[in-house]
Parts: structure tokens; C-alpha cells; sequence
């Protein structure tokens, strides 16, 4: 469903993926692992298209769809959705008309409620989007913006992180929530929490490439075992 | 010895015609034609009512006074609201049979203040509205007023005083307009507003105007005990200038907001917001204003709360939002206590569109413009929960009419 091939890119000049082949098929969760500043933001960004990131050479496809090419609203009409690791503040625009907003275009407002209720946000609706929020509402906000997005193929940008162990929980549920309609997922974490949870299989991103990969229980291991750069140089098995 | 004292005011007002205003470009009246103040029964002609409906949201049957340049139609008033006892009716009719008009009249706003006012004093007429809500009386449905230029290079005059008696509330609607085509013009709106104790008064002023048409309004408030005031001051559309600053005085526990919604453009100057004196223990009061400015427009949004007693509150909210290098916003905020115990605080801010707010938008299925339309609506939709419901209703027509414009 979401397939990556070489692809390489460059933020303010700087090469920061080198050739990144990856693949996440409908209804599965893979997990995106590596050091800070390995380029996994960067990869998200990439694949959604966003600006700042410039596209040097590869392909972005969606199902089977090439849209390395196209504007990041026109990918998200395809699908393709990017929950933010730091959704910026809003100032005069409501979480709850955010939502309302985001449902309308993607032909979603029947979940609205459910969603709402699920990721637990019905205390904030009445606010700015995410100005204040805590991380953990911060992350629940996002989630529930992606989930009316409808997505066949997800990118949660470390959506665990900085939040207590409730909302991880409720992460966790949206994340299989997804993969449960059919999206492809792909999820950079670093908690073993969340990891552990969602099981499937793992990228680890060194050096702008793909490194390693597999169940990411095992993945994880060899992590926990050898470090990040103990892994380098795995390749892709 | 009345009559001695009168013609020394007089003398004053008659000096105050050269006085400038203190803010906002100075205006020679001398090339303003004045025409000759009456007042007649019924309703002007339809397409002028139209005009009212188009331009201002309002719905010609609701209309119970509309002045249009130096002529002041006034309608019977509907049952519902002669029922319970209120009036609505031209100011110059009611000074004649209304202690209590003759009692405000002047009296909040002075007539040498300036040029503007010294010379509605004395060449208005005295035409403008009257309303009178009596004691206790809920008024559901707004009360509406039209003030209407009727042809280029005139002056209109209007003289408004709305008097809400105690515990009694009520809220006013008025749109001020040019037809389609005037081009020149000034109006000068003096406006004097009485909330008595526990009551509580809404007022909504809707301007849609035309390039080459100045404006003036002179706005004063006095709410007494435990009363409460708040307007909504919409302006969304080109003008030559427009410069205004009400001013509520408010007593023991009473309340006031401000609230400014302004769509600046076409090289106009904008001059506007509001003061509040806070001269009773208990009093608070909000401006709040929203600036847009865009194609080669100058605002000035003003703001001032002082506090002459303890236990007040105030806030001062001024954001400002320029949409091109050749336009100008200036936000002036100013809090002044002498009484120790008060609390006072303001918030100002000028910026553009955020690009991480777009990026984001984008990302989520927006297209550019969309996303910039969604910003738009954010940022000029203030929560107002006293505006009733059709007013409300029309204050977003009003905002998604600016968004229109704006982003196309």
C-alpha cells in the first residue's frame, strides 16, 4: 500500500536520506526506529510531501499510485495522512472546528463523535487547537485529526512521546484502529511501551538508509543488546 | 438667566467648530453639503431598503427608524415591542416628550468635544433614534436601526440615545451604509447610551461604506450598578476613514465589552476601539479588538481601561493581522490605575497568516487557500455569547464575507 523506493532528500542543503527502500502493506503497523537525528521526521516529511524537504531522487507510490511529485493536500486527498510529532498552535481556530473542518473534507463527520469520545477530547474542543495542551492531549488531538482523515496509509511521528501512560494507551487503540480499517501504518516510536503493543515489523533508520529490518520484538532486542551502531551496515534483511 | 446660559454654551459649541479630533485625520466640514433635517412617517423607498438588507443584513420589515441623509423615517413600532412598553422612536419627537431623552441628551457626550460634534449640535437636527426599554422588561428580539448617506458630498447627522431602565434588557442592531454608487460623504453619529442598575444592553454595529465616505461616530456609555454593556463593532468594507472611540463610564460591579471586528482595505484609514473608565469597587470591562489590514489600509486600534478604584478588573486584547508590505497596523494599549488593588492587563499582537499553520493545513487536505480562509475565520471569530441568535447569525455572514474578499 505504502511503498518508498530510494529515495533520497535533502533539508537546507543537506543530504539526509540516502536511498531509503521501505514498504508497509494495508492493515499492517510497521514501526520506524533509530537514533535522534537519523531522518526519520525527515523520511515522514518526505513521503507527505511537505516543503521544507526536498526530493532528490526516488519514488513515493501509494497504492501503486507515484505521487513524489504532488502537493501535500493533493497526497492527503489520495490517503496518505501525517500525524505530526509537534502540531503547531492555533490561534481563533477550535480544536472541535479543526475537527469539524478536517471531517467535512474527508467525508468523515458520521466518526466525529465516536473519535471524539474515543481519544477522549470532548474537554477541549472549545479550544484553540492544541494552544496549552498538554503532551498528552497534544498527541490524542493529532491522533483524532488523522483518524478522520481516513488514511489508507498512516505516518505517526513519535506519537508516544512525552505522555503519560493513559494516553499512551489510548495511542495505542487509535494505532490499531487504523491498521484495523486498512491502513498501512508506519510509526516512529521510541518507547518499548508502544512497540511492545503493536508488535509487527521494524525499519531501523541509520544513515539515511534503511539498516535493519524485521519483527520489531527481535529488532528491539538487537537494539537493546548492541546499540544503534552495532546494527549499522544489517542492511535490509 | 436658562437663556443667558445657553447662549454661553452655545458660544462654546460654536468655538469647538474649528476644534480638530484627537485622533484621526481632520476633516473640512466646509465641503460637505448639510441638508435639511426632517422627519416622516413610514419607510423610504424599496430599493433603499434592499440596499439595508444587502449591504447591512438587515431585514427591511424589522427596521423601526431609518435615517437616510438628513431625513429620518420611522415606522410604527411592531405590536410586540409596544406591548411591553418600549419606545422606539426619532430623537427629535422624543426630546420634545420625553423627560428622560432631554435629561441624557449631551450629557455623556459633550458638544465641543470637537468639530464633529459641535457641529451636529447645532446643525443635526436632532434627528437620530430614541429607544426606551422600561424597567424589567426582557426584550428577546433585537431592535433594529438603519443610517443610510443618500448622496455624495452630504453630511448626515444622527443622534442616537438608547435608554434601558433598571433590570431591564435589551439589544440594538445598526447598520450604517452608502447605496451602491455614492462615492463622497460624511457621517457623524453621536450616541449616547444609558444602562441602568442591573440592566444590561447589547449593541451591534454593522458599516458597510464606500471609498470616499468619512465617518464619525461619538459613543459614550454610562452603566450604572451591576449593569452591563456590551457592542459589537463590525467594519467590513472600504472607507476613506473612519475614526471612533466610545468610551463606557461604569459603576459599582458593572460590566462592559468591546469587541472591534475591522476589515481594513483600499487605503483607508481606520481609527478605532474603545476606552472604559472602571469608576466603581467591582467593575470590569474587556476590548477586545481584531484587526485585518490589506491593500494599502492604516489601522490604528486603540484601546484604554483605567481604573479609579480598587477591586476592578480590565483586559486589553489587540491583534492585528497584515496581509501585504503595503499596509499598516498600530495597536495602542493603554491600562492607567491610581488605585491600588485593581487588576489590569492587555495583550497585543501583530503577525501574518502563520506558514506553519498553512503547512499544516496542507498536509491535512487543505488547499492553500483553504487553509488561509480557515486562519481568516479564526482569527476574526470572537466568542460573543450575548449576541442573539440572528444576530449572530449575521455577524458570520459578515466574517465569511471578509474571508470571501480576502483569500477569494
Amino acid at each position: 500500500m505504502l511503498r518508498v523506493e530510494d529515495l533520497h532528500a535533502r533539508v537546507a542543503g543537506q543530504e539526509v536520506l540516502r536511498g531509503v527502500d521501505l514498504e508497509v502493506p494495508a492493515g499492517e503497523v510497521h514501526l520506524l526506529l533509530g537514533p535522534n537525528a537519523a531522518g526519520k521526521t525527515t523520511l515522514l516529511s518526505a513521503i507527505m510531501g511537505l516543503p521544507h524537504v526536498e526530493v532528490t531522487r526516488g519514488r513515493v507510490l501509494l497504492g501503486g499510485r507515484d505521487v513524489t511529485h504532488m502537493e501535500p493536500w493533493e497526497r492527503a486527498r489520495l490517503g496518505l495522512a501525517l500525524a505530526f510529532q509537534l502540531p503547531p498552535e492555533f490561534r481563533g481556530v477550535k480544536l472541535g472546528t479543526l475537527l469539524e473542518k478536517v471531517a467535512e473534507k474527508h467525508g468523515s463527520s458520521d466518526m466525529l463523535g465516536e473519535v471524539v469520545d474515543m481519544l477522549r477530547l470532548d474537554g477541549l474542543l472549545e479550544r484553540e487547537a492544541f494552544r496549552g495542551f498538554s503532551g498528552g492531549e497534544r498527541k490524542r488531538a493529532e491522533l483524532a485529526v488523522t483518524l478522520l482523515q481516513r488514511p489508507r496509509a498512516a505516518l505517526l511521528d513519535e506519537p508516544d512521546s512525552g505522555v503519560d501512560l493513559e494516553s499512551v494507551s489510548l495511542v495505542a487503540s487509535a494505532v490499531e484502529r487504523l491498521s484495523a480499517g486498512g491502513a498501512a501504518v508506519l510509526v516512529v516510536t521510541h518507547t518499548d511501551f508502544l512497540a511492545g503493543r503493536l508488535g509487527g515489523t521494524a525499519h531501523l533508520l541509520l544513515g539515511g538508509r534503511i539498516a535493519a529490518r524485521g519483527p520489531a520484538r527481535d529488532l528491539l532486542e538487537r537494539i537493546r543488546a548492541r546499540g544503534f551502531g552495532g546494527l549499522y551496515g544489517e542492511g535490509g534483511g | 438667566m436658562v437663556c443667558m446660559a445657553r447662549a454661553v454654551a452655545e458660544e462654546a459649541v460654536r468655538r469647538a467648530l474649528s476644534k480638530r479630533a484627537e485622533y484621526g485625520p481632520d476633516i473640512d466640514l466646509s465641503r460637505y453639503r448639510m441638508g435639511r433635517p426632517r422627519v416622516e412617517e413610514g419607510v423610504p423607498g424599496g430599493a433603499l431598503l434592499e440596499e439595508a438588507r444587502r449591504r447591512v443584513g438587515l431585514d427591511p420589515r424589522g427596521i423601526s427608524y431609518f435615517q437616510v441623509g438628513e431625513t429620518a423615517f420611522y415606522r410604527a413600532m411592531e405590536a410586540s415591542l409596544r406591548r411591553f412598553g418600549v419606545v422606539v422612536k426619532p430623537l427629535r419627537i422624543a426630546l420634545e416628550e420625553d423627560e428622560r431623552a432631554r435629561r441624557i441628551a449631551w450629557s455623556l457626550v459633550p458638544p465641543d468635544k470637537d468639530k464633529y460634534t459641535a457641529a451636529a449640535y447645532l446643525y443635526g437636527g436632532e434627528l437620530g433614534y430614541y429607544v426606551y426599554v422600561p424597567p424589567g422588561v426582557k426584550v428577546e428580539q433585537p431592535i433594529y436601526t438603519c443610517l443610510s448617506l443618500f448622496t455624495g458630498g452630504e453630511v448626515q447627522f444622527t443622534h442616537n440615545i438608547v435608554y434601558v431602565d433598571e433590570g431591564a434588557e435589551a439589544h440594538v442592531t445598526t447598520g450604517c451604509m452608502v447605496p451602491h454608487g455614492v462615492k463622497g460623504g460624511l457621517h457623524v453619529g453621536i450616541s449616547e447610551f444609558y444602562v441602568a442598575r442591573g440592566a444590561r444592553l447589547g449593541y451591534t454595529m454593522l458599516h458597510s461604506w464606500a471609498p470616499g465616505i468619512h465617518v464619525r461616530p461619538r459613543t459614550a456609555v454610562r452603566v450604572e450598578e451591576g449593569g452591563e454593556y456590551y457592542s459589537y463593532y463590525a467594519v467590513y468594507s472600504p472607507v476613506e476613514s473612519i475614526q471612533s472611540y466610545p468610551v463606557a463610564w461604569l459603576a459599582a460591579g458593572a460590566h462592559a465589552k468591546f469587541t472591534s471586528v475591522v476589515s481594513a482595505e483600499e487605503g483607508g484609514v481606520y481609527d478605532l476601539g474603545g476606552g472604559a473608565v472602571l469608576e466603581g469597587e467591582g467593575a470590569t470591562a474587556e476590548i477586545v479588538s481584531r484587526v485585518m489590514a490589506r491593500d494599502g489600509a492604516s489601522v490604528t486600534a486603540r484601546g484604554r481601561i483605567e481604573s479609579r478604584v480598587g477591586g476592578t478588573r480590565g483586559h486589553i486584547e489587540c491583534l492585528g493581522l497584515l496581509l501585504d508590505s503595503v499596509s499598516r497596523v498600530e495597536s495602542v494599549p493603554v491600562i492607567s490605575s491610581t488605585a491600588p488593588g485593581a487588576e489590569l492587563t492587555h495583550e497585543a499582537a501583530i503577525g501574518s497568516l502563520s506558514e506553519e499553520n498553512i503547512a499544516y493545513l496542507e498536509a491535512k487536505g487543505f488547499t492553500e487557500d483553504e487553509a488561509r480562509a480557515l486562519l481568516l475565520r479564526g482569527f476574526l471569530s470572537v466568542e460573543e455569547p450575548g449576541l442573539p441568535e440572528i444576530v449572530r447569525r449575521e455577524v458570520e455572514r459578515i466574517v465569511d464575507y471578509i474571508v470571501r474578499n480576502a483569500v477569494g
